[in-house]
């Protein structure tokens, strides 16, 4: 079954997969190196708001993580390319430190709302200028809709409970850029050359990284890493391919049971 | 008048007909009876004296507000002083409501409200916590006290929210502000669960008030300017409901898909003109 057709990608998820804030998952370095010596291309694909693309970059080079800008696909950079092919002026509900993803865009007299991990803005008063905003016909553009993430004091709120708030208030519904949404990992696999079935994702949150990559057709891994919480393979249907310990024993099994 | 659809004007000239056998009127108050601000709001023209008119009839009057800024006496003294003929033993609100269930379950709450409610829930044990309370907590819904919330009802075995009203947004003298509702749906969707309503739309919150008044449904009739949560929940009781184009309204609530008032008045001062017209027919 596992032979049932020829790996080309591996996408990898960053927060909780190779990391944890901070802290490589141990080992991971050495097991994304394994990775690169397989005839397989690998992409680095996120829903981390917070950073643009460069932060990013270099904690996965503190790290000692072999990665390449290019490599890496963030649910920003989708957003961006929304924005510009829509034309419109967003009121920014981002953190500042992702702010330069989004440079050059215009943001005056808003006429659209993005919205990503940005617990400095989910204030009362800021939400309410997003409501009255897509009451009155502005879109509604969600980085993403986790529901929750890991912090190292415990788990703290994603964007996806603001997000589905505003859907509420304004009897709207977002357009979601990263994942789970399909466009997100088609949009990551389009300069692969590679269709969803011939690839694989790996990542700690069931439904956004294994789910979404799932309906895309591709296969996806769930590592017991990061946010996951016991049980979590099952809130999923079809279940992963694969869940396992820990992003090395995903690369482990690849190797061995993937790429023939 | 705003009179967009052709439906809503055959609706509005027919609701009076039941006005006859009414014995019983419920009024919503903010959006009907007053439009709420800084300093406490305004009340809405002829409001006032609709409400004294309704009180000097033979009909029987409840208000019912899922209201959770302040304390129902604190709220209701802030009417009084805007001149409205109220008591406090004829105003339902969700707090009272909900610390009545918490004592019957055995349950201590965390609650994520209005400091000026706070006093309401002066008799609830809240030592660490097995439940979650919201209301319409305004600036209190900060980024942080929405995580407390959450990570209070992730960490029980079975997280369990009650939401006082589960309204959308409501308008104050500076625009439209995002209401309960919204904070709700919020935390459902983070920790995958579905709140317990207790307020308006809920049956047993409007059953509660009808029980006050001895009335059958079919006997009363909800005014109010939410034409989900005081409209479609009293049409679901069995009452009539009527909106008023005040407060919240907005034009496209009479072309709503969902719920279709069984009459819409410009404001209360129109609705009781017309009650009482043909009351005395």
């Amino acid at each position: 079954m596992a032979s049932r057709r020829a790996l080309k990608a591996v996408l990898i998820d960053l927060s909780g997969t190779l990391h944890i804030e901070d802290v490589a998952v141990p080992g991971a370095q050495e097991a994304l190196a394994r990775l690169r010596c397989a005839q397989v291309a690998v992409k680095f694909v996120t829903n981390t708001t917070k950073e643009c693309k460069r932060t990013l970059l270099e904690r996965l080079q503190r790290l000692s993580f072999d990665i390449e800008e290019r490599e890496i696909f963030t649910s920003l950079t989708a957003a961006r390319n929304l924005l510009e092919h829509k034309e419109v002026r967003p009121l920014l509900l981002v953190e500042d430190s992702a702010l330069e993803d989004f440079a050059g865009i215009e943001t005056s007299e808003p006429n659209a709302v993005v919205i990503g991990l940005a617990p400095d803005h989910f204030n009362y008063e800021m939400l309410n200028r997003a409501f009255r905003l897509i009451i009155d016909g502005a879109p509604l553009i969600a980085i993403h809709k986790a529901r929750y993430y890991k912090r190292k004091d415990g788990l703290a709120l994603g964007p996806g409970p603001f997000v589905t708030g505003l859907e509420y208030s304004t009897d709207t519904k977002a357009i979601v850029v990263g994942k789970p949404e399909k466009t997100f990992f088609l949009e990551a696999l389009r300069d692969l050359n590679c269709s969803p079935e011939e690839a694989v994702m790996i990542g700690d949150d069931a439904r956004d990284d294994v789910g979404g990559a799932q309906n895309t057709g591709m296969l996806g891994i769930l590592v017991k890493t990061g946010k996951y919480r016991a049980g979590d393979e099952d809130k999923i249907n079809p279940p992963p391919h694969l869940t396992c310990e820990n992003f090395p024993e995903a690369v482990s099994h690849i190797l061995q049971h993937l790429i023939s | 008048m705003r009179r967009s659809a052709s439906r809503a004007v055959i609706m509005a000239d027919q609701w009076p007909r039941c006005v006859r056998e009414m014995k019983g009127v419920i009024l919503d108050m903010c959006g009907v009876l007053y439009d709420s601000g800084e300093g406490g709001g305004v009340p809405i023209e002829g409001s006032v004296e609709a409400v004294r008119r309704l009180k000097s009839s033979d009909l029987q009057l409840r208000f019912c507000t899922n209201e959770t800024q302040a304390t129902r006496e604190k709220f209701v003294g802030k009417l009084k002083r805007m001149g409205f003929d109220i008591d406090v033993r004829e105003v339902f609100s969700p707090a009272p409501a909900v610390v009545a269930i918490l004592k019957e379950r055995c349950l201590r709450p965390h609650l994520l409200v209005h400091d000026d409610l706070l006093p309401e829930f002066d008799s609830v044990d809240k030592f660490n916590s097995n439940c979650v309370v919201i209301g319409d907590a305004a600036d209190n819904f900060s980024y942080q006290n929405m995580n407390t919330a959450f990570q209070i009802l992730i960490s029980l075995e079975k997280p369990l929210l009650f939401s006082m009203g589960r309204g959308r947004y409501y308008k104050e003298t500076d625009g439209l502000k995002l209401d309960v509702g919204v904070y709700m749906k919020a935390l459902e969707y983070a920790c995958d669960l579905e709140a317990d309503v207790v307020g308006k739309p809920a049956p047993m919150f409007f059953q509660s008030v009808l029980n006050d008044m001895g009335l059958q449904p079919h006997e009363v009739l909800m005014i109010g300017d939410d034409l989900v949560n005081d409209v479609g929940g009293a049409q679901r009781c069995g009452m009539k409901g009527l909106q008023v184009r005040t407060g919240k309204y907005r034009p496209s609530d009479e072309r709503d898909p969902t719920v279709t008032a069984d009459g819409y008045v410009d404001n209360l001062a129109c609705a009781v003109d017309t009650i009482l017209k043909y009351r005395c027919v």
